[in-house]
């Protein structure tokens, strides 16, 4: 078990949460299966009042979550100095059975939590509240994962044993690796990279002809071609090593913690595309989402790609 | 204009002890009417302002202005509600006592963005109407009661709205300040405006401008 300063905030903070989740949890249910916006009951009048605690109890645990998973991501960072053969936070999510699961699960999370705030945020709008019963049937479904993966996470970290020898970066995330990982390397760089940028065109014209349903799809398929293509082929370009493939190296300072700015423009531009097919919001709205989504999604199209062509100019050759 | 359908107010002071401020009660003001509540105090008086003016909402039933329900707003609508549509005169007048007459006047208008020269056109009206003008820059605290709660109607209509509601207006004032309020609410009843004062100053009783006494007592309508 390792308990540096930074495990230990995520355990107080993540027992926090799971107590109010667990309040916010048992109101949201009792809101969903009993409210009734016509209704003028005693009973209809205090869930009145307790959506408004409940709402604010997750939004701040939602708003938490999200700089919180970068904190996540640090300290993973900050553990790999200590663990002996982890060069960054690939080798402590590998270190136990557990880490690959929190990560995949915790991303599922991030995107599901920032539904729910867009949700939110609609529904406050309107004085009618419209979306009221949707909004709290959903986080008494979600907070089983959410509960889960605060659980998750202490495990993970209380299974980590500081003596014994992990794998690093560079066996995990290669051709040779013993995880579903090692498929990836079979794909072919130049097909991916059509792929990616294909994707790009399509979401410009489905954001040109306005098919939010397509842009939102076409924002799913961008979040996994970019990790993908950021593991197989641009990661490469920021380590300038040919067979560096760590999507979490770029976290770290010898690469000007790009890699925060990378996952940020990321999660941002597809968390609003996704979010512009999905939640029920009036035209301008959608059209903000619209707009933000495509800004951030080609920030980091720009970004990304700047790094092979900056390559390319300098050496003539690519990698 | 105004409708009180089948309201009860507990008030819930812990889990045991509970106040029924008002029971089943059922009311319906009309639009320009002027109304007075009468009853002594604890009988539910300012529990139908405060329904009225959107500030609580009922334990059962429901408010409805304009054929909007109130009771029914969420909270920052509700706010919204209250800064269109009501204008409030409190007992203790409810002044920012270091201010200016003139800022404080000025407060309701200042989530709303205004112009400002819209908001010194309807900052110069009220203090007409009122007759508080040669006050203007004068600190809230050193003017009389009688000023001060010129000043406080001047602030409830600075936004010019629909209904009014008065908590207790005269309990501070003398007889002859008391009669010049008086006055005023002749002024704004020939605007129009829907007037519900709460009172247990007889002043107000078999005045010709009331249109309604009403009386409460224990939560309920005395008919």
């Amino acid at each position: 078990m390792i308990l540096n300063p930074e495990v230990l905030a995520i355990f107080i903070l993540n027992t926090i949460f799971i107590f109010f989740t667990i309040i916010a949890s048992f109101l949201s249910i009792k809101i969903a299966l009993k409210w009734d916006s016509d209704a003028t009951t005693k009973l209809q009048y205090k869930l009145e009042k307790q959506s408004f605690l409940t709402a604010t109890i997750i939004k701040y645990i939602f708003i938490i979550k999200i700089p919180l998973f970068l904190f996540f991501i640090f300290t993973l960072d900050k553990i790999s100095n200590i663990l002996p053969g982890a060069m960054c936070g690939a080798g402590v999510v590998d270190a136990t059975q557990y880490g690959n699961y929190l990560f995949v699960l915790k991303i599922i999370n991030l995107y599901i939590f920032a539904y729910w705030l867009f949700l939110h945020n609609e529904d406050i709008k309107d004085e009618n509240q419209p979306y009221t019963k949707r909004k709290f049937a959903l986080f008494g479904t979600i907070s089983t994962l959410f509960i889960g993966e605060l659980i998750l996470e202490m495990i993970m970290f209380s299974a980590i044993n500081p003596t014994s020898v992990v794998d690093c970066c560079g066996t995990i995330y290669s051709s040779t690796a013993s995880s579903y990982i090692s498929y990836i390397f079979q794909l072919n760089n130049s097909t991916l990279l059509t792929f990616f940028y294909f994707n790009y065109i399509l979401m410009i014209i489905f954001y040109k002809t306005k098919k939010k349903y397509l842009f939102a799809f076409s924002n799913i398929f961008f979040l996994l071609l970019s990790i993908i293509t950021l593991i197989l082929f641009f990661g490469t370009y920021i380590y300038q090593q040919p067979s560096h493939h760590c999507p979490f190296c770029y976290l770290q300072s010898d690469y000007y913690y790009v890699g925060y700015l990378i996952y940020t423009l990321l999660f941002t531009g597809t968390v609003y595309g996704i979010a512009s097919g999905f939640v029920p919001t009036n035209k301008e709205k959608e059209k903000k989402n619209l707009k933000i989504s495509l800004i951030f999604n080609s920030l980091f199209i720009i970004l990304v790609s700047l790094y092979p062509t900056i390559f390319y100019i300098r050496n003539g050759v690519w990698l | 204009m105004i409708q009180l359908k089948n309201i009860t107010k507990i008030y819930e002071i812990n889990s045991r002890e509970k106040v029924t401020a008002l029971l089943d009660i059922n009311l319906s003001f009309k639009e320009g009417e002027l109304i007075v509540l009468k009853g002594v105090s604890g009988s539910g008086k300012s529990s139908i302002l405060s329904l009225v003016a959107g500030l609580s909402k009922p334990t059962t039933g429901e408010v409805i202005v304009d054929r909007k329900k109130i009771s029914k707003l969420p909270d920052n609508f509700a706010s919204i509600y209250r800064r269109d549509n009501i204008g409030f005169i409190f007992q203790k007048y409810n002044l920012l006592p270091s201010l200016t007459v003139t800022d404080n006047i000025l407060l309701p208008l200042v989530p709303l963005n205004l112009d400002t020269n819209i908001a010194q056109q309807k900052l110069e009206r009220v203090m007409k109407m009122f007759h508080i003008e040669h006050k203007k820059d004068t600190i809230v605290k050193n003017l009389s009661g009688g000023e001060q709660q010129r000043v406080a109607i001047a602030r409830a209509n600075v936004n010019e709205p629909k209904i009014i509601i008065a908590d207790e207006p005269t309990a501070n004032l003398d007889k002859k300040l008391s009669l010049s309020f008086i006055d005023i609410l002749k002024e704004l009843k020939g605007k129009n405006k829907t007037i519900i004062i709460a009172t247990h100053d007889p002043l107000f009783f078999n005045l010709n401008i009331v249109d309604r006494e009403i009386e409460v007592s224990n939560g309920e309508i005395i008919l």
